[in-house]
């Protein structure tokens, strides 16, 4: 059956009944979408607002470098043991979360892994709080309120991410690769560590990063742990710390606007870093992928 | 068959001693290993192979000689399981999830899967060329070509750049990398990838080169490069290739093993002989149908 040239110029010009009905409920689907974006921004931008006009006038060098209790106070011990508690967290559970993402994915049986991957997904869905509880009523009555226990309670929840993120960059290596690497007479452990963890490893990383970030950011588990303190804390694990987090929580319900102003310093403070991180991390990945 | 007659294994009786040791000694040492590639050893015997996966049975009950620093080359239609029997000679078969091999594979005497045969060692002894090139992507070009030198151990440093340089050479790939060795090895073309591959496979000396479709993922003037390669290959090393360009079986090999395809779908080995009295005068119906492009 042929159409002639004629009808074809017809089809494609001359409006049809339904034509303009469709166009309005395009227009209408347009507008709805788009007011729901604006809706679900908006927030954000309030946010960051508040935060940046509430905090600028509290950012002053006696913020960053003085302790609570001096006459002009500072928060610098809560930056201070923030950076212990994570740090010392990704130092012990960085390994821990990348070994155990590495046997998953280099040598576990396929049983092994589907039993691994349910764990590390329960894992990932314990709340902070939970972790927090855990630590305060097990470890807290050993190791007292602690940076220690708080350690163990941020470590809870970021060994589960390390060992995902691990276990997923290193399913990207292509199987080639060990082949090759196996086929030269390398060994399996060999191969694991000097090829596919070597190939994978800006990826681990980002995963590492990413962890810290989240560690960073905690509040539950530190409250019911390292529970905050006035003193400046280098390096004392065993005795309770200062962390941002705790310094927003607490300051926020204070009575003096020195105090709340300083809550909103602080969470700024937090934000900033979490943003640079995550663009980081957002430079990373793009340029692996580009290069 | 034809190969017993042409086999070449002058070899003294003290080379499959040496090379029995080479192959079960935990330490086996380069510099003996090298010795021992220097006398005419690296014939291989496959003896009622079968290999499956799970329950499946991929290839079934084949026997076959492959005469020493030759080229043997391993046709038939898709899925006959040439690629699968090439994996079981350097034990690569079995490190899928449920894969098993049973027969006998063994290389000058000694049997590749006789218990006090490491497979690592095993795959040092045979090394492999894969379908699509794949050089280690974190490491430059001469770090590819030591890799594995360099991870299974026991070789100087001294030594090794010595490796490096005579491999490319052999490989055909010197004069185009020799400014560059420190550029990643990704940063190759495909055919000059290959050949990276290849030179890396033979920097750790082994006897055996097993080739699973080497040219399938290149273009026609890197294949031609790479078939002329092979060719100055087998002066030193057995070569088994598996390709489905018979032309390619025609041009580069001595020998040539034509599989099928049983109706359970295991490969079998219909016959084998010299490659130009395979393609010009095959014994089998089902090879003649085969090479003259009527099925496959």
């Amino acid at each position: 059956m042929s159409i002639s040239a004629d009808s074809i110029a017809k089809v494609l010009t001359q409006p049809t009944s339904g034509e303009h009905a469709r166009q309005r409920v395009n227009w209408t689907m347009r507008i709805i979408v788009g007011v729901a974006a604006i809706l679900a921004i908006l927030p954000l931008i309030a946010l960051i607002l508040f935060v940046v006009l509430k905090a600028a006038p509290y950012l002053v060098p006696s913020f960053f470098f003085n302790n609570p209790l001096d006459t002009e106070p500072g928060i610098l011990n809560a930056i201070v043991g923030s950076l212990q508690l994570t740090g010392l967290t990704v130092l012990i559970s960085g390994p821990i979360g990348i070994a155990g993402g590495v046997y998953l994915s280099e040598f576990a049986s396929p049983r092994v892994v589907a039993v691994g991957e349910t764990v590390i997904d329960v894992m990932l869905g314990v709340p902070s709080i939970v972790a927090g509880v855990f630590a305060y009523l097990i470890l807290v009555p050993v190791l007292g309120f602690s940076g220690w226990a708080a350690v163990a309670a941020l470590s809870i929840l970021t060994v589960p991410i390390m060992m995902r993120s691990t276990q997923e960059v290193l399913r990207l290596v292509p199987q080639a690769i060990r082949e090759a690497s196996l086929a030269l007479g390398v060994p399996v452990w060999k191969t694991a560590l000097f090829v596919s963890v070597r190939t994978a490893l800006p990826g681990i990383l980002t995963g590492v990063i990413l962890a810290f970030s989240r560690a960073l950011g905690e509040t539950a588990p530190l409250l019911m742990t390292a529970r905050g303190t006035n003193a400046e804390n280098w390096l004392d694990f065993s005795t309770t710390m200062n962390a941002m987090p705790i310094v927003i929580y607490q300051y926020a319900a204070a009575a003096s606007d020195l105090l709340i102003g300083q809550a909103w310093a602080t969470a700024l403070i937090l934000m900033v870093i979490a943003l640079t991180i995550n663009v980081l991390v957002r430079g990373r990945t793009v340029n692996s992928r580009t290069a | 068959m034809a190969t017993e007659k042409r086999s070449t294994n002058s070899s003294p009786a003290g080379a499959k001693d040496e090379l029995a040791q080479a192959a079960a000694r935990p330490a086996a040492q380069a510099t003996s290993r090298a010795a021992a590639s220097e006398t005419d050893a690296g014939r291989l015997v496959l003896e009622n192979v079968s290999a499956r996966y799970g329950a499946f049975r991929a290839v079934k009950d084949v026997t076959l000689a492959v005469r020493p620093k030759s080229v043997t080359a391993l046709i038939g239609p898709s899925g006959c399981g040439k690629s699968t029997l090439i994996r079981t000679i350097n034990r690569m078969h079995e490190t899928l999830p449920g894969a098993t091999v049973s027969g006998s594979i063994s290389l000058d005497g000694v049997d590749l899967y006789s218990s006090n045969v490491d497979p690592v060692r095993a795959r040092r002894v045979v090394g492999m060329v894969f379908q699509k090139p794949n050089p280690f992507p974190t490491m430059s070009i001469s770090e590819n070509v030591s890799s594995g030198l360099r991870l299974t151990g026991g070789t100087s440093k001294s030594e090794i750049e010595g490796i490096v340089e005579d491999s490319l050479r052999r490989a055909a790939l010197w004069d185009e990398v020799k400014e560059k060795l420190k550029q990643p090895g990704t940063s190759l073309s495909g055919g000059q990838q290959q050949r990276l591959c290849i030179a890396r496979t033979i920097a750790v000396k082994p006897r055996v080169v097993l080739m699973d479709e080497p040219c399938s993922a290149l273009d026609p003037v890197a294949t031609l490069k790479i078939e002329e390669l092979i060719r100055d290959l087998a002066a030193e090393y057995t070569i088994v290739i598996v390709t489905h360009n018979m032309q390619q079986a025609s041009r580069v090999s001595d020998e040539t093993a034509f599989f099928s395809m049983d109706d359970d779908r295991a490969g079998y080995l219909v016959e084998t002989g010299p490659t130009a009295e395979m393609f010009t005068n095959p014994k089998q119906a089902l090879t003649e149908g085969y090479i003259q492009g009527r099925f496959g």
